[in-house]
């Protein structure tokens, strides 16, 4: 315990340096701007920061990428509260109360409701962060090959299922992902796969490069699909927090602080489902029901709240297992790898001081969001009002050198924009995107680990299926799985009314 | 399988036709694949292994998916009109001028070489507002406004991009 707190004193003090506030304020600033403008997410801002903090030192890097993520989080709430239109998908709850407030005449206070449920949405998730990666951490040594098997496939088929309005979309979104992770030289023989004689193509994909386009590139296209409608600010009053909204919905800010932490942890689900679930369970909790998605501040609260504690919940698995808990936090994993920074199981065991930097980084961004909450107002509104025409040449810019820059090779340009004609195509056609994301991140564990088990076990399927650990997951993946299928849920439905008796 | 999805019918049987293809190419690909046995490989360490089983649930969800289009009469719409919604008509050239923009700029003028990245950036940016911003311009009186912000903004994403990579995050341009 006290050790834990020794370490996160040494943490915050090593980033108490010049240097590294004007990283906090500045990334803070740029992470608020993306995540306000409606089409660009916390995922492109992360890809295209992944870019910018190459030559840096690791420590400082990731604080720039943490306090990045915090931020557009946050940001999204702006365009949502101020224009109905979310920043990032994880303000689309807010949309619901943010904007009838603002129509109201209460802009400011939605914002500043914003604020304080972003801010204690984060600190939520952050005590939970330094709570239970060290726990998690212990369980995580107990898992083998065959459990972080399970695991991957978990994460792909639970993202596939949450993340979008069609599971067996997201189902093969996820699967095409794992996929394109398979594409280039195996582990074990070197052999070249997929490639069809390409040099380049033989060293597989690059996440980065990847992330980019599907986030990036895609993004563009479909920002500029859409037809802009002329921008018009409500009128607003202070921004600054009230005590009063705080102390009166405590609950809900404790509440969507826990579920939005839980839903970060679960692979690959990410802010949005955890801002639509904080909102669902306090509407259900509230007295008041029927004024929600009309201008509830116990709404736009549960939403805020719980989409920012997501952040650090979603970092927990990053740290230790090695699996990104949403779409951005796969690119702050792949950003810590490029950084030499191995996060896994064995992390508690080979740098525990790394955990709680990282506790410390969305401390700062925290703080970050804090000033920029009461400071920067008009700033936003006129970067609100910037034409998209003049955004997107800037970002697809920005995109074509974010996917050079990290090996220094053209061929990733190419990746870039591939991946971003086939994620725009896939949009379109209503696949989700954050299972093809956790796809590329965790194909190479699957495979690795599939293949690991196989050998242990010379082929014999048996621990696959009987490793306590690993009975839980694979039930969890049929349950998940049949419980989409009508005639599964009729089944159950059947079986609960004759039990019952009814 | 329940869904609510927002896509046609007929679009999800054509994507569904396109994921079985695509996913029998992956099976295959991954079936014709060196099982390495000369150097002792089993089954179980094949490299085709993996890819072999993924294409193959690509392939299934494709069958799910072209059934449950067909369901919904997806197979049977090809005769239905093809014909854009005036949404559609508004975007499909927009996305087309960007995309060909974008491949112009990262695939042609960059990623071939030949052209200094700050001109190309400068180019890519000035003939990107030309297309999409100076037409509503020049329709309000402000056509030459349009094109000097055009040349501004151009130079100005070109020299800030160049020297804050290249100078300040010590990145290698292209």
């Amino acid at each position: 315990m006290f050790d834990g707190l020794i370490a996160f004193g040494h943490s915050i003090g090593s980033f108490l340096t010049p240097q590294s506030l004007f990283y906090v304020f500045a990334s803070s600033l740029v992470g608020l701007i993306i995540g306000a403008l409606p089409g660009l997410t916390a995922t492109m801002g992360l890809a295209l920061m992944t870019t910018l903090t190459l030559k840096m030192p690791s420590s400082q890097a990731l604080l720039v990428l943490v306090c990045t993520y915090v931020g557009a989080i946050y940001g999204g709430s702006r365009s949502a509260i101020l224009l109905n239109i979310p920043g990032t998908p994880a303000s689309a709850a807010s949309c619901l109360d943010g904007y009838a407030l603002a129509r109201q005449g209460h802009a400011g206070r939605a914002m500043g409701i914003a604020t304080s449920g972003s801010v204690l949405g984060t600190l939520i998730g952050m005590f939970f962060l330094a709570l239970f990666t060290p726990l998690l951490g212990d369980l995580a040594l107990k898992f083998g090959a065959y459990e972080f098997f399970w695991l991957t496939v978990f994460g792909v088929v639970i993202s596939g299922t949450l993340t979008g309005d069609d599971p067996m979309k997201g189902w093969m979104a996820g699967f095409l992902g794992l996929f394109v992770a398979t594409i280039g030289q195996e582990a074990i023989y070197a052999y070249e796969r997929f490639n069809f004689g390409n040099r380049d193509l033989a060293g597989g994909i690059a996440l980065v490069p990847a992330l980019v386009g599907a986030f990036g590139f895609a993004e563009l296209l479909v920002v500029m699909k859409e037809r802009q409608v002329p921008v018009k600010i409500n009128p607003f009053d202070s921004v600054i927090p009230r005590v009063r909204d705080v102390l009166r919905y405590w609950k809900t800010i404790l509440r969507s602080g826990c579920i939005g932490t839980f839903i970060g942890i679960v692979p690959g689900v990410g802010e949005d489902v955890a801002a639509w679930t904080s909102y669902a369970a306090a509407k259900r909790a509230s007295k008041e029901p029927e004024t929600f998605g009309k201008g509830s501040i116990d709404g736009l609260m549960a939403a805020e709240t719980g989409d920012n504690a997501c952040v650090p919940g979603a970092v927990i698995p990053v740290l230790t297992l090695a699996v990104p808990g949403s779409a951005p936090a796969a690119v702050l994993m792949a950003a810590m790898l490029i950084h030499g920074v191995q996060p896994g199981p064995m992390i508690m065991i080979q740098s525990p001081q790394f955990v709680y930097d990282v506790v410390a980084m969305m401390l700062f961004a925290t703080l970050g969001i804090l000033f920029y909450g009461l400071t920067l107002t008009k700033l936003m509104i006129r970067v609100l009002q910037v034409p998209q025409t003049v955004i997107v040449p800037v970002i697809l810019v920005l995109c074509t050198i974010g996917a050079f820059a990290i090996a220094g090779r053209l061929f990733d340009v190419w990746v870039m924009l591939a991946f971003g004609i086939i994620g725009f195509i896939l949009r379109q056609l209503n696949y989700p995107m954050a299972p093809l994301v956790l796809g590329i991140v965790l194909g190479d564990l699957m495979e690795k680990n599939l293949r690991r088990g196989l050998v242990l076990s010379d082929g014999d399927l048996g621990p696959f299926l009987t490793r306590p650990i690993s009975l839980v997951l694979w039930l969890a993946i049929v349950l998940i799985i049949a419980l989409k299928f009508d005639a599964v849920r009729n089944l159950f439905s059947r079986a609960r009314a004759a039990v019952l008796g009814r | 399988m329940s869904a609510a999805s927002k896509v046609s019918p007929r679009a999800d049987f054509l994507s569904a036709l396109a994921w079985i293809a695509f996913g029998l190419s992956v099976v295959a690909g991954a079936w014709r694949m060196d099982r390495m046995e000369s150097q002792g490989a089993t089954l179980y360490t094949a490299p085709g292994l993996v890819p072999g089983m993924l294409g193959a649930m690509m392939l299934f969800l494709g069958m799910l998916l072209a059934v449950r289009a067909m369901r919904a009469g997806g197979h049977r719409q090809f005769g239905a009109s093809w014909a854009l919604s005036p949404q559609a008509r508004f975007a499909a050239p927009r996305v087309a001028l960007t995309l060909g923009l974008g491949l112009a700029y990262a695939a042609g003028m960059v990623g071939h070489g030949g052209i200094p990245f700050w001109l190309a950036t400068f180019t890519f940016v000035f003939v990107f507002l030309m297309v999409f911003d100076w037409p509503q311009r020049r329709a309000k009186g402000e056509g030459g406004k349009g094109i000097l912000l055009a040349l501004i903004y151009g130079g100005g994403t070109a020299f800030v991009v160049s020297y804050l990579f290249e100078y300040v995050f010590l990145v290698r341009l292209p």
